[in-house]
């Protein structure tokens, strides 16, 4: 080695050292992940069980056990807000699945160019959800380009984000666009890699082209449809960014997603028990409802 | 692999039967190709339009931009709105640049710190078959956990610690959030590389950490274009963290500026027009130069 001149103790130590650090290596790779993922995960929930058992008011906070729990569970509001969730997710997660995997069924068959369509299908996707809020936003304009194309139809404008039974649906539409080009990437990713000889044999065995569809190919891609789902179901559930630029939860309450309702209430009304209590509320769900996915369908993660 | 049990016989074989004559039908009369152009074609322009009338849309002037009936196509494009929004919203520039400042910082960390974790998760042993499994398993989940249920006590902890309203603070948790996403995203890369490279490595006078520099991140290069890619792109349209932990122009980002430009009484569409393809172009620009990558990244790690 090119250390000569050092003196021989000196190299003996920082062999030493690097000896010293190469046993421990394996830690100090992990650690500094594990301890940022320990500050902003784990950290965080243990504080919000904690501000979970306090309430908030304009002098301090007050010890009050679970009586958050038991005000927001017995209240409706924490319900009605799950419910525009709920609603949410079903339509969008339907339409974004069934749509994605009809195309991907599509893209696969004969279609050329499907590179060209690939590409186009990743322009959504990597849009941030407030621009994508944002693009809707102009085209749902009073007078603007959606409305002069249903104009035929409806004989006038159509009040897509202030009439409460409509803005639910002029949110989920933008979701739609979106996230339907997910499913076909995956789904269309899983068909391609079905082998062609599974896909011969049925063909030997004379089953028909539907009958293949059914009997082979989708079974092939189950566990990708399952993930999708699941992706879908969790990214529905955290839904945000859209609520918030277009509706903001209004019109009276009619697109209040739980992620915006628990925004309201720790933000604007000060009250992080109320808040905390709701997030771990939600927390409980979305572990219930992946767990209950992935065991169903027995996908391993 | 388990098959589904279909009906074989009666209304369902029927329907199938059906279904199976109509679709040869067609392939006939050669439509079935046709028929799928046609989805493709619809699928291009329903998801290349809002994009095309955002963008478009900055280039016109206002009255041609609110023009009823809409005009598809513009007569005469101008880049005023672009000098405008800067002359009307001068705090652009520092959401602009606190975006550039938090996305840069976070991704370098993000994948320093996940691929380091990665690859000591993978090759390294553990005790009580942490690293194999439970410590993977943990990071991981994080992805599944809605944002919202640690923000509201990172924003108590962040007031106590004095990091709200700073770059620094939205740097660490956008860092934070995306780890799981490049363990994600680098595990099948590392999990691929046989030992025995490191070994050999190892056996030519290399150290450990030379051998990695060396010979392990040249050979997983794809895997970390990808997951930088990906980091980049979450970190620049993040909102929720944005909205919640900062509230000045010290520290908020494009997103947030963007999502609270309606709070005027009237919305300026064609400054929103220039606002939202600001926002969009470098994510676009990345797209589109990494096309290969992203689509790779999009569903490797759902089809392994």
């Amino acid at each position: 080695m090119a250390q000569r001149h050092v003196s021989d103790a000196m190299a003996d130590r920082a062999e030493d050292i690097l000896l010293w650090l190469e046993d421990n290596l394996r830690w100090f790779l992990t650690l500094p992940a594990l301890g940022l993922l320990a500050a902003f995960f784990l950290y965080p929930i243990g504080r919000a069980v904690a501000l979970s058992a306090y309430q908030f008011d304009g002098t301090g906070r007050e010890f009050v056990g679970i009586d958050n729990y038991v005000a927001i569970l017995t209240q409706g509001a924490f319900w009605d807000s799950l419910w525009v969730t709920a609603k949410f997710m079903i339509v969008a997660v339907s339409l974004e699945v069934l749509l994605g995997i009809g195309i991907a069924f599509v893209l696969n068959s004969r279609v050329r160019f499907r590179g060209l369509v690939q590409t186009i299908g990743l322009v959504p996707l990597v849009i941030s959800p407030t621009v994508v809020a944002l693009l809707w936003q102009l085209l749902y304009r009073n007078g603007g380009v959606l409305d002069s194309l249903v104009q035929p139809i409806t004989g006038g404008p159509v009040p897509w984000l202030s009439s409460p039974s409509i803005a639910l649906w002029a949110i989920v539409i933008p979701d739609v666009w979106q996230m339907t080009p997910l499913v076909t990437l995956i789904v269309l990713a899983g068909l391609q890699s079905v082998p062609d000889h599974v896909r011969e044999a049925a063909m030997m065995d004379g089953a028909g082209r539907v009958r293949r569809l059914l009997d082979v190919t989708l079974p092939y891609i189950r566990e990708l449809v399952v993930l999708v789902v699941i992706l879908r179901v969790i990214g529905t559930m955290r839904v945000f960014a859209k609520v918030f630029v277009l509706t903001r939860g209004g019109p009276a309450g009619s697109t209040d997603v739980v992620s915006m309702a628990l925004y309201r209430e720790a933000f604007r009304y000060g009250n992080y028990g109320r808040a905390s209590t709701m997030a771990l509320l939600l927390l409980a769900i979305a572990l219930l409802i992946t767990y209950t996915f992935a065991k169903v369908s027995e996908v391993k993660f | 692999m388990a098959t589904t049990s279909l009906p074989g016989r009666g209304l369902g074989r029927a329907l199938l039967d059906r279904t199976e004559r109509w679709y040869d039908r067609l392939d006939e009369y050669g439509l079935v190709p046709g028929l799928a152009h046609v989805v493709a074609l619809v699928f291009v322009v329903w998801t290349v339009f809002p994009v095309y009338w955002m963008v478009s849309g900055s280039l016109r002037t206002r009255r041609e931009l609110l023009a009823t009936p809409p005009q598809w196509l513009s007569t005469a494009l101008t880049l005023e709105n672009y000098s405008e929004l800067f002359v009307q919203r001068p705090a652009f520039y520092e959401y602009l640049l606190n975006s550039v400042v938090i996305t840069i910082g976070s991704t370098a960390l993000a994948v320093l710190f996940g691929t380091a974790a990665t690859y000591g998760f993978v090759k390294y042993e553990y005790p009580y078959d942490l690293g194999r499994f439970h410590l993977p398993f943990l990071v991981l989940a994080t992805r599944f956990l809605p944002p919202i249920v640690t923000v509201i006590p990172l924003y108590v902890i962040f007031d106590n610690v004095g990091l709200l309203n700073t770059q620094l603070g939205l740097t660490l948790a956008y860092a934070a959030f995306n780890i799981p996403f490049v363990v994600w995203m680098l595990k099948g890369f590392f999990a691929e590389l046989p030992d025995c490279i490191i070994e050999a490595a190892v056996l030519d006078g290399h150290t450990e950490i030379g051998a990695f520099f060396k010979i392990v991140l040249p050979m997983v290069r794809p895997g970390l274009l990808a997951a930088t890619i990906f980091t980049i792109i979450n970190a620049w349209n993040e909102l929720l963290f944005a909205v919640i932990l900062t509230s000045n122009t010290r520290a908020q980002t494009l997103p947030v500026a963007l999502a609270t430009f309606k709070t005027a009484y009237t919305i300026q569409w064609e400054l929103l027009t220039v606002a939202g393809t600001i926002a969009m172009a470098p994510v676009l620009a990345f797209a589109f130069l990494v096309r290969e990558k992203l689509l790779r990244g999009f569903t490797m790690g759902a089809v392994q």
